[in-house]
């Protein structure tokens, strides 16, 4: 049996560098797909769509809100042409009542455990509307290893350079941030996976560049560490979400090869300040992600944050808007204030303001969502400090000799595609 | 510290039937009846009360038998002691539509804490 495992495509945020990563929620659920089934993976961001191709089951993987009214368009094509399409992932669970009116079947929940019955089901022409997992997670022993087996590793260089690869380590978050469907879609509950578990999948990743993609690892101290401890022989460099500042978990990370974390800067606190120091005090680098328009944010403040940002030293800073998405405290307290005016969830890129803020209008906290970003890499580019993050990387690999030449053979080609070279005579 | 506006934790079946609960507090008066759903946030596993309030609201009715012409249903939010001015207290009076014994369309309206103590205490 064919199935055709489909990652939709959607639109970059404009102004901003963009790489194109292999996918992640695709793989770890093509490893719960029965051996008997031959998976053909198409990223759409990086290959034209083949609804023609002779397929008998069509699976489509959704990330992100953005995805989600090209994924039914997709569906949408191959239904017409009598193929059964399924829908799964982060943003199938976000939008499952709309995305129902697409598909054959939806899949909702983790998919570990489930998936045999799915295809049983399909090739007894008995597929179910709803396969509702929601509230059945999987023993967090039984995931893994993803199956990264089905992408076409040649699409994800540029220029030569692979991309990093993406892991988790663990599911779940036992924090219920105001933006954040984390908890709505993988439980309230922090669910690390065992260490060995990890390790034995840590194994299987060629690459020596990862992001490791879970939500916060600072979660849980011992087991951060002993994650940590574990990483350390593997000499794998990587970039996370948070990890706790204490000076011992730092310690192990930077053993472990921290390249650089993701910090969430919400004021100018000397906290934030603090934290950063420590973070570099260990080599570690640091992207801030700052999150603009909440209700206590009026414009002085925004522009006081991004006057912060410039003092503390970050390597890199990424800038968002608001987004509501559904199922979260956000969404919910700005449809009870009438508050939010554009349901185009193409829309919902986190940069593009779709709500009324509290304290200016759309459109200004859209200017000074350009300007934040205008502001901050006024005198380095965004592709300048990449750069540098880079080299740090490149420095440590040599030192302890896991550094991989860029490949030749694609130093002219930016995920699949050829570079244009702008050459003047 | 003592919830003045809760009474129980009400366990329900939320979105996709994952079980949730809420706080409640039912005041039956001789012209209406006032209920009080608190989002308990961490706590609650499942759906949140605003996202289920039609189904809720119908449900709470139905096991404590309210007449639904009868409601005054109100969300709580408590103040989850942070600085952030979107964690502290509300209150939302929610009006429904019935349509064929169904909650439907519901349109939020914010009041003050004394507004609740004085539907509370009138």
């Amino acid at each position: 049996m064919k199935f055709q495992l489909i990652f939709p495509k959607w639109n970059k945020l404009p102004g901003q560098t963009t790489f194109n990563l292999p996918p992640h929620g695709a793989v770890v659920f093509a490893a719960t797909i029965p051996d008997y089934v031959d998976v053909e993976f198409i990223d759409e961001n990086l290959e034209e769509m083949r609804y023609d191709d002779s397929v008998d089951f069509v699976g489509i993987s959704m990330l992100l809100t953005t995805q989600i009214k090209r994924g039914w368009a997709i569906a949408d094509e191959y239904r017409k042409r009598g193929k059964k399409v399924i829908f799964g992932g982060i943003s199938t669970m976000l939008h499952a009542e709309e995305t129902m009116l697409h598909a054959d079947s939806v899949f909702l929940g983790e998919a570990e455990g489930h998936i045999e019955q799915v295809f049983a089901d399909f090739r007894n022409n008995q597929l179910k509307p709803v396969y509702n997992h929601m509230n059945d997670l999987p023993p967090i022993e039984i995931v893994g290893p993803a199956r990264r087996s089905v992408l076409k590793r040649d699409l994800y260089y540029h220029k030569g350079v692979q991309m990093v690869d993406l892991f988790h380590a663990s599911r779940g978050c036992k924090y219920s941030c105001y933006p954040c469907a984390v908890s709505y879609l993988g439980g309230r509950n922090f669910r690390p996976r065992p260490i060995h578990r990890v390790v034995e999948e840590l194994e299987t990743i060629e690459n020596n560049r990862l992001f490791i993609v879970d939500n916060s690892l600072a979660q849980d101290t011992q087991w951060e560490k002993d994650l940590f401890k574990a990483m350390i022989p593997m000499k794998k460099k990587w970039c996370s979400h948070t990890i706790e500042d204490k000076h011992e978990v730092l310690d192990l990370a930077a053993q472990a090869g921290a390249w650089y974390v993701y910090q969430a800067v919400f004021d100018t606190s000397d906290y934030i300040k603090e934290r950063v120091k420590r973070y570099h005090e260990y080599g570690i680098g640091v992207e801030g992600t700052i999150l603009l328009g909440l209700d206590d944010q009026t414009e002085d403040d925004i522009k006081r944050l991004i006057d912060f940002l410039l003092e503390i030293d970050l390597d890199l800073a990424e800038f968002t808007v608001l987004a509501p998405f559904p199922h979260t405290k956000a969404y919910t307290d700005l449809v009870k204030q009438n508050r939010i005016f554009d349901k185009d969830w193409d829309h919902y890129n986190a940069g593009q303001v779709v709500y009324h803020p509290k304290h200016m209008s759309a459109e200004r906290l859209q200017e000074l969502y350009q300007y934040a970003w205008d502001t901050f890499y006024k005198d380095e580019t965004q592709e300048e400090k990449m750069f540098k993050l880079l080299k740090k990387v490149v420095s440590r690999e040599i030192e302890d000799g896991t550094f991989k030449k860029r490949r030749q053979d694609l130093s002219g080609i930016s995920f699949g595609k050829q570079v244009k070279r702008n050459i003047t005579s | 510290m003592e919830n003045v506006y809760q009474d129980q934790v009400y366990q329900f079946k939320g979105l996709w039937d994952v079980p949730s609960i809420c706080g409640l507090k039912i005041i039956k008066k001789l012209k209406n009846t006032i209920v009080i759903a608190t989002d308990l946030f961490d706590e609650n596993p499942g759906t949140s009360i605003t996202e289920w309030n039609t189904k809720l609201a119908k449900d709470i009715c139905d096991k404590n038998q309210i007449d639904y012409k009868q409601l005054i249903y109100i969300e709580h939010t408590p103040d989850k002691k942070t600085k952030l001015s979107f964690n502290h207290e509300s209150f939302f009076k929610v009006n429904f539509e019935i349509r064929d014994d169904k909650f439907v369309n519901p349109q939020w309206s914010e009041i003050t804490k004394d507004e609740v103590n004085n539907l509370m205490n009138e």
